[in-house]
């Protein structure tokens, strides 16, 4: 267990050191307060830069609090989801590729110790930076639209955060399998776009999707309920995310073992 | 812009976090010993591209190999 704390401390301390640990937690919390804080000031600034032309109506309605919350979580659904991708994909690869992987395999460390502990650090990088921002947003909508009761607001952000953790070790295993980081990348992207457009799409028959943890996130915070679909889709997250680990390791033990 | 000293209090967390950002992503270009292009194209891209400049920089502008 110990060795494993150490390769997990070593990946820690490369995010401390190019500053992943600052960066990516403070871009959320501008992504978060971005959407409060435009649907708040958008009519006032329409208004302080001459308004809009006589006769026009236009009335731009201010969100209800949950609307609020919920346009950050579609930010991190498209930027977020974005910048977790770019900042995972060469975690692996890139080690591979620049010698690295090799130099820390050379000693007895068992592939899983090697790959866990860095799903283990992305994790944490992930909640930490997801949960700045979900608390931005959120503190912003109490300000400015009214107050979103805590717990309510937790349990949303559980619900989504298994979609973003999802993605996260989907570009790991990508980056596992493939040497090259951009492919490993490119692959996750595309393959969370046409499960997003088919969750989408389809989302009557697929309603234990991972794909809407979003909508049922949305749900929640409007109903108090959990929709139908809900602990099914966490369910088969777990399952997945599970399934990928298993087999990122199996199938990297192999590619190293072999060349 | 009366409008925003009226809630001024409310920007002052995303100014520090926009400056925190800023500085980090400026000793990081000290200290980092290649960038992906001039260092000098991304020392202005920091500096005068709002919010996303620093961004830009960490996703894109660093080497990992």
């Amino acid at each position: 267990m110990s060795l494993w704390f150490t390769l997990f401390k070593k990946e820690w301390l490369e995010m401390v050191r190019n500053f992943k640990i600052i960066w990516v937690p403070l871009t959320f919390l501008l992504l978060g307060s971005m959407d409060p804080l435009t649907s708040y000031y958008m009519p006032k600034m329409i208004d302080a830069l001459g308004g809009l032309p006589e006769g026009t109506v236009i009335e731009i309605p201010y969100p209800s609090p949950p609307d609020s919350l919920m346009m950050s979580v579609a930010q991190f659904d498209t930027i977020g989801v974005l910048i977790i991708v770019l900042i995972t994909m060469g975690l692996i690869a890139g080690e591979r590729k620049s010698g690295v992987a090799a130099m820390i395999l050379v000693k007895p460390v068992p592939f899983g110790f090697y790959i866990t502990a860095k799903w283990a650090a992305s994790l944490l990088l992930m909640w930490l930076s997801y949960i700045t921002g979900m608390l931005a947003s959120w503190y912003y909508t109490g300000v400015l639209f009214g107050w979103i009761p805590f717990g309510e607001f937790l349990t949303a952000l559980i619900l989504y955060g298994v979609w973003l953790t999802l993605i996260m070790t989907l570009t790991l295993f990508f980056s596992a399998v493939f040497k090259v980081p951009g492919l490993a990348g490119f692959c996750s992207i595309a393959l969370a776009i046409v499960i997003n457009l088919v969750s989408g799409v389809l989302s009557h028959r697929l309603k234990w999707s991972p794909a809407l943890l979003q909508t049922y996130a949305g749900e929640y915070l409007h109903s108090g309920e959990f929709s139908a679909g809900t602990f099914p889709s966490i369910l088969l997250a777990t399952a997945a995310i599970i399934f990928l680990m298993v087999f990122a390791i199996i199938i990297f033990r192999n590619k190293e073992l072999s060349g | 812009m009366e409008l925003f000293f009226e809630h001024y209090a409310l920007f002052i967390p995303l100014i520090i976090a926009q400056f925190v950002l800023l500085i980090v992503a400026i000793i990081d270009l000290v200290r980092i010993e290649k960038t992906n292009g001039p260092k000098w194209v991304w020392a202005l891209v920091i500096i005068f591209v709002n919010i996303i400049g620093p961004i830009l920089y960490f996703i894109f502008g660093r080497r990992h190999d």
